[in-house]
């Protein structure tokens, strides 16, 4: 009798403690996994903070609707609409170039490739995704504004065109990648019964496969949208920049210099004097660019989440409108769309070719309708074939110069081990180097336990519900955060609010900030890609919850969570505009402890590339080592997934 | 079989042939109204960024704080619009004297060039001063190192990098003195050059001391120094309201010039009048030819 109270006693005590152990494990995941909706909540808590008085000062209609960009002047003026339109015509000019290249390549990929094809072009163009911008943007900077000043015979060729030309290249692995994800989850029966009913299978990519992924597909169009706007470094370097902020007359003016929220940030956030009305107003826009941001996420995540509802239940039937109405609203729509397109093109061109575009459209339209099923199948492969080949041509083009011209510098020697001299033009790039490896290994070394342990609460200790619900959408909106607004919020954060000053320290959390959606998303997918039986199977035997994690679950898991953990390396050695206001100073010295700034390779080589006449040789050399590094961890993360993905198999 | 098939290719090539003179007439269309031939050479305005001193200076002073023409395009460095100019053909830009050299051709302002002499004499119309600040008054090795840059060495090293050493200097004196720790030193990146080596020379004199210098730009390094994140921010503008309350106290170290620079191309003009250089970044003067 005796014996068993104290056998049980001891099991009540022995259980109590595992209690104890597991409900403080619970408690400290959940800690950070709260810690995404913190970060957001943060940074919009500090950009109002620092971004609300301006409203107060200027007028939030004023604001909002003032042409006039002049914080400067006498007396200031704070008009942020011709940033605003500056920004948007950025992007939907990046999108016109966008859209049909990259609709055209995830065709490719997922319909006409052979698997070989598929199989070298899908992690190639994943590997686009990982290009810095400030590599492209030194591209633009030197080789497109340059050529478009002389084969189109303008004054200058940093303009609306050059940006929209560069942000669009930009946006096609996203795009692409998103959508041909969305073209290859499309149902093979609804492929096999269009085929077997005698359509071409261009007929069939047209009307049936291509209709199936639309959501997919705007899904894709919105989060490029998302990243052309939220984009820094490459627009502030060949947009031209109108020191007022410019809306170009007439609207159609391609070639006029714009300015974009994005920009004014990047270019007088670094010299404002800290608590001016100067400084706040550019809180303002960082909270204006922030709210866009956000919105178009917002949108993006609601038509995955509608696909994702679609997928899993296809009962629900959509109320449809009847025939005749939609048609007649169709063709409204239609005529109102030729209404603007020909105004613009009057605009534009003047009435005489107006009238003969207009003329030879009709044409090809009848003439279209004359064709075949079979040639037109021809014609369509052919112009897809066309988009994935001039997305490759122009990214060889653009990694050619850089490695043609940066391999001189790099077998330069002393070129990777020395210290910068005579302001970066001659010497070596190890500060920058080290600089970079630093705030790398810092940024991980933060978000990865926090994400990690945000993944693992999101997916084993809670069922789906309000909780898991603002988690996701904290990670999801710190997702399409713009770089640069994190880097605003790092300066009003660490360095003023904290008095970090430009630190290491600063740096890495601004970084590691910016990468923990990546390594939950990641970190989530690998763990949800254990079965389930692994867990039940460990829980029957007697281990509790967090001995069934983290002896059954996270062995498994470990590739995909270190796939996440590189692709969020690669990102945060690449970012410049994070870092550019809470870390870097351009200079040779390497900091002896995370309270001291560094020099990173992408900061240095956008002060080469804009600040530092007769650096040529070394600026491509700069862009070479960060090129090769970033596509290095890149790569790596691929092939690891791929493996990963080959050799499990339960 | 085979005369179908022959019949759908030739049809396939004759619409592909279709297609492209169709994209290309297109093209064309679009673009013969870029290609109009312009007369004479367009000026492109090339400017800094409206947080910079350069700028602040140059628009008090030329502009008379009027406005700057909408298609003033901006640079966030001397450097910046350096490059622009000499990629640019029709461009005009202001940079401080010393980031001039041959790779561009300085204009003279009311027929007066832009050197030294011209500056210390105050001929040259658009000069200014460099400045130091420090948070009260300096002491120890800030003081030391101020008074190093103030000294007749220090000025070499002013002269050596391009800008106007001050009217006065004496020999600094370094006996019975002893400097240890560290000094970081921060700010505008026109200054940058003179304090990056002159800490060369005076580290060599105290090798216990150890300094790093950064350019962040005038504003940052102004607010670096109110913080007290950084012993010394380096300026090329004075203080503005904004800043006063920081308790911060002003060195002078150095004057500089603002020359005008254009592209080597450039036949139109040698000189230009503080009238015309107006009149260009307001925007009245659109085209190098209206000054000829």
């Amino acid at each position: 009798m005796e014996r068993t109270t104290i056998k049980r006693w001891f099991l009540h005590k022995e259980n109590g403690m595992k209690g104890l152990k597991e409900k403080s494990i619970k408690t400290i995941l959940f800690l950070s996994a709260i810690s995404a909706v913190i970060v957001i909540f943060s940074i919009i808590v500090f950009l109002l903070k620092d971004g609300y008085s301006i409203f107060g000062t200027a007028g939030i209609w004023e604001f909002l609707s003032g042409t006039r960009w002049n914080p400067t002047g006498e007396p200031p003026v704070y008009g942020a609409f011709s940033l605003i339109v500056g920004t948007l015509l950025v992007t939907i000019g990046a999108m016109v170039i966008a859209i049909p290249l990259s609709l055209g390549g995830a065709i490719f990929i997922s319909e006409i490739a052979t698997p070989r094809m598929r199989a070298i072009i899908k992690p190639a163009i994943e590997l686009l995704a990982g290009i810095p911008s400030v590599v492209y943007g030194f591209f633009g900077l030197i080789v497109l504004t340059t050529w478009l000043r002389i084969s189109f015979n303008q004054p200058s060729g940093e303009s609306w065109l050059a940006g929209s030309i560069l942000l669009g290249i930009m946006a096609i692995p996203t795009i692409t990648s998103v959508a041909e994800d969305a073209l290859s989850s499309v149902p093979r029966e609804y492929k096999e019964g269009s085929l077997a009913l005698g359509a071409t299978r261009w007929q069939t990519i047209r009307s049936v496969i291509v209709p199936s992924a639309l959501s997919g597909i705007t899904a894709a169009v919105i989060l490029g949208i998302g990243r052309a706007i939220g984009e820094t470094m490459a627009v502030m370097m060949v947009c031209g920049n109108p020191t007022y902020g410019l809306i170009p007359m007439p609207i159609t003016n391609i070639f006029a210099p714009l300015k974009t929220l994005t920009a004014t940030l990047g270019i007088e956030m670094g010299e404002v004097a800290t608590g001016s009305n100067h400084y706040h107003a550019l809180f303002g826009l960082a909270l204006l660019l922030l709210v866009i941001t956000l919105v178009v996420n917002i949108i993006a995540t609601l038509i995955l989440g509608r696909l994702r509802e679609k997928h899993q239940s296809s009962l629900k039937k959509r109320v449809r409108l009847p025939h005749e109405i939609s048609k007649k609203i169709k063709q409204s729509f239609y005529l109102f769309m030729g209404i603007i397109i020909i105004w613009i093109l009057i605009i534009s061109t003047g009435v005489i070719p107006a009238v003969g575009i207009v003329a030879l459209a009709v044409a090809v339209y009848y003439l279209m309708k004359k064709i075949s099923a079979k040639t037109m199948q021809y014609i369509a492969f052919s112009m897809i074939t066309l988009a994935i080949l001039l997305v490759i041509i122009i990214l060889c083009i653009i990694l050619s110069y850089i490695i043609v011209n940066g391999a001189g510098a790099i077998i330069t020697p002393g070129f990777l081990t020395e210290g910068i001299s005579n302001l970066g033009r001659s010497g070596g790039i190890f500060p920058a180097i080290i600089g970079t490896l630093y705030l790398v290994i810092g940024a991980i070394a933060i978000a990865l336990p926090l994400g990690v342990g945000a993944a693992i609460y999101l997916n084993e200790y809670t069922r789906e519900g309000k909780i898991t619900k603002i988690i996701r959408t904290g990670a999801d909106l710190l997702n399409g955060t713009p770089s640069i607004v994190f880097g605003l919020f790092g300066f009003a954060f660490f360095v003023l609010y904290l008095k970090m000053g430009f630190s290491l320290l600063a740096g890495q959390i601004t970084l590691a900030f910016m990468i923990l959606p990546t390594i939950i998303r990641t970190t989530e997918e690998a763990l949800k890609s254990v079965p389930q039986s692994l867990r039940e199977g460990s829980l029957a035997l007697g281990a509790t919850k967090w001995q069934t994690i983290r002896k059954v679950v996270l062995p498994p898991a470990a590739p995909g969570v270190l796939t996440g953990a590189i692709l969020g390396i690669g990102r945060a050695a690449g970012e410049t505009a994070p870092i550019m206001f809470t870390a870097v100073v351009f200079s040779s010295f390497i900091p002896q402890s995370v309270f001291e700034p560094v020099n990173a390779l992408p900061y240095h080589l956008f002060i080469l590339a804009t600040s530092i006449p007769g650096s040529k040789q070394n600026q491509a050399g700069t862009a070479l080592v960060l090129l090769l590094l970033v596509i290095g961890i890149y790569l790596i993360a691929i092939l690891l997934r791929n493996r990963y993905r080959k050799t499990m198999k339960w | 079989m085979s005369k179908i098939r022959r019949g759908v290719k030739q049809r396939t090539s004759r619409t592909l042939i279709t297609g492209i003179l169709v994209i290309f007439v297109f093209s064309i269309i679009l673009l013969s109204g870029c290609l109009q031939r312009q007369e004479g050479l367009p000026i492109v305005v090339i400017g800094r960024d409206s947080a910079s001193g350069t700028r602040e200076f140059f628009w008090q002073h030329v502009m008379g704080k009027e406005n700057f023409t909408d298609n003033l395009r901006e640079k966030n460095s001397n450097g910046g619009i350096y490059i622009t100019v000499t990629q640019t053909p029709g461009a005009i830009g202001y940079v401080g004297l010393s980031f001039v050299d041959t790779g561009v051709k300085v204009l003279k302002i009311n027929n007066i060039t832009a050197n030294a002499t011209n500056i210390l004499s105050g001929e040259y119309p658009i000069a200014r001063y460099l400045y130091f600040f420090t948070k009260g008054n300096a002491t120890g090795a800030t003081k030391e190192f101020i008074d190093y840059i103030q000294s007749t060495e220090g000025q070499a090293v002013v002269q050596e990098e391009g800008f106007v050493p001050l009217p006065t200097s004496n020999p600094y004196n370094a006996t019975g003195k002893h400097l240890s720790g560290t000094l970081t030193v921060s700010g505008s990146t026109t200054v940058f050059p003179i304090a990056e080596k002159a800490k060369d020379g005076f580290m060599k004199m105290y090798p216990e001391l150890t300094i790093t210098v950064s350019s962040t730009g005038s504003g940052a390094g102004i607010t670096a120094v109110g913080q007290g994140t950084v012993e010394i921010g380096m300026s090329s503008r004075d203080l503005k309201s904004s800043e006063s309350n920081l308790d911060l106290v002003k060195y002078t170290i150095a004057s500089d010039g603002i020359a005008i620079i254009v592209n080597t191309q450039n036949t139109y003009v040698e000189s230009l009048t503080l009238a015309q250089l107006k009149s260009i970044y307001k925007g009245e003067i659109t085209n190098w030819n209206e000054l000829q």
